[in-house]
């Protein structure tokens, strides 16, 4: 058994908190500290789920290409939301992740303005459903 | 470093205040947000023959600055609201050369014997908490009650008709994403076309609006007593509802998003905003100010993450805020326009 990183991250930002920010002199320092440890407690959450919600994500949004792309009358957005939904994740590093999100995401701003345009009401519906459940997801507590 | 920025410091000082022995004790950096790096000291000279010690503080830009401020529309709105009798520091000198600290820069009378409530603090006024609000948004009505040209504020940054204020703000954060943005963010331009499709109506009146007025901006005393209004770096002319729905947005309150800025229940805030202003805070109006309110909070979201991720500015401030406060927000904005048609 070994510890994992998000494990200490998170048992590092305890002792930071705890030990290390009160011995600091300044205010200033204690305060950059206690934030520091609070982003180290957001990234050993981050550790443990961050590629979970970056796949996801990406399924859900090729999902709604493949679904939605038929009935667009811009047939050049339909055929890249098409091709995009086909694509796959070549690998599961968050960078990997994140560089395939980024291009979904710009699609999908795409599609969403153009469904607006064609008060297409059911294709809405299903995208600001995705984008709650995005956000949900990425949604960050405190403590 | 410190050694050297109080030697200049003084030396500036000396020359500004007409005090050729003025020296400067104890600067230190305090907590002051990312946006201006804040250093408390102790200026000591003579006058009339007698030993003066004045307790100021020194706001200096950053290296690189998280949103660009007029810093001088700041210093005069300190001067303005100061001469008027609100609750903000004395304003005592503006430097915006480079050559005196590297950095524009100003200072102004420390406010003793005060605190900041914590956004992060379930409860951030205790007892005071009815006691604070009730001045929080009493203040925030008499800024929207100022007549701007009377408080010489009338050529800082605004519309150019009260029908235009909401579009002036949009484009003016709308242009920040664009500059800013390093991952596209499908919440944020939904909710830009959505402001863009159903705009408010025009103005009441074109005021001046603080920009950052929530809880965190503020000094109060152990009493529960507000002393200073602070970081009015934001300060622009346009519709006062854009100062209430943003002092109302619940990443202020997020403990309990019923007790907008941690004070008072949310009808009985914008009860004392009306009356202290003088206006109606139209319901519908307000609504569209408030999404307004949640997407120029990813703005300045996403510039603060920009400026982490890129190094120019490792304030872990910026981390955070483009992290958790634009995950926040995003959140808010999904709820509120993502609930159906």
């Amino acid at each position: 058994m070994r510890p994992e990183a998000g494990e200490i991250l998170d048992r590092s930002a305890d002792q930071l908190l705890g030990q290390l920010a009160p011995r600091l002199g300044e205010s200033f320092a204690q305060g950059t500290a206690a934030l520091l440890a609070l982003l180290m407690k957001f990234s050993a959450r981050e550790y443990e789920r961050g590629a979970e919600i970056r796949a996801r994500e990406n399924a859900e949004l090729r999902m709604l290409f493949a679904r939605f792309s038929p009935a667009l009358s811009d047939t050049d957005l339909a055929r890249r939301l098409d091709a995009l939904a086909r694509t796959t994740e070549d690998s599961l590093a968050i960078s990997a992740l994140d560089a395939a999100n980024k291009v979904l995401r710009r699609a999908l701003i795409e599609l969403h303005a153009r469904v607006e345009e064609q008060g297409d009401l059911e294709a809405e519906r299903a995208i600001w459903h995705v984008l709650r459940a995005m956000a949900d997801r990425r949604a960050v507590a405190l403590f | 470093m410190s050694d050297t920025l109080s030697g200049r410091l003084a030396a500036y000082l000396a020359g500004t205040l007409g005090a050729p022995d003025l020296s400067v004790h104890d600067l230190g950096r305090i907590p002051g947000g990312a946006s201006r790096e804040t250093y408390r000291f102790r200026a000591r000279y003579t006058a009339e023959g007698r030993t003066v010690e004045r307790k100021l503080i020194l706001r200096r830009d950053p290296p690189a600055s998280l949103i660009e401020t007029e810093r001088s529309t700041e210093f005069r709105a300190y001067q303005a609201f100061y001469r008027l009798g609100l609750p903000v520091p004395e304003p005592i000198a503006l430097e915006q050369g480079v050559g005196v600290l590297e950095r524009p820069f100003f200072i102004m009378a420390e406010v003793e014997n005060a605190q900041a409530g914590s956004i992060l603090a379930p409860d951030p006024y205790g007892p005071h908490r009815e006691k604070v609000g009730r001045q929080f948004w009493n203040i925030l009505g008499r800024i929207a009650h100022a007549d701007p040209h009377a408080v010489g504020l009338g050529d800082i940054d605004g519309p150019t008709s009260p029908a235009h204020c909401w579009k002036h703000e949009v484009e003016r954060w709308e242009r920040v994403i664009d500059e800013d943005e390093d991952e596209p963010q499908p919440i944020a331009r939904a909710a830009i076309r959505w402001l863009k499709r159903n705009p408010p109506p025009p103005a009441q009146k074109i005021a001046v609006v603080h920009g950052d007025y929530r809880s965190g901006n503020f000094l109060h005393d152990s009493d529960g007593v507000i002393l200073a209004v602070l970081d009015w770096e934001m300060a622009h002319l346009g519709d006062p509802l854009e100062d209430l729905a943003w002092a109302l947005d619940p990443l202020w309150a997020h403990h309990d998003p019923s007790r907008p800025a941690g004070t008072l229940p949310r009808e009985d805030a914008i009860s004392l905003w009306e009356e202290a202003s003088g206006m109606k805070a139209d319901r519908a109006a307000l609504r569209w100010w408030e999404v307004f309110a949640s997407l120029k909070g990813c703005a300045i979201w996403i510039s603060a993450a920009r400026e982490y991720a890129t190094g120019r500015n490792d304030d872990p401030v910026n981390a955070f805020s483009g992290w958790y406060c634009l995950a926040f927000h995003n959140k808010v904005l999904a709820d509120r326009l993502g609930a159906g048609p």
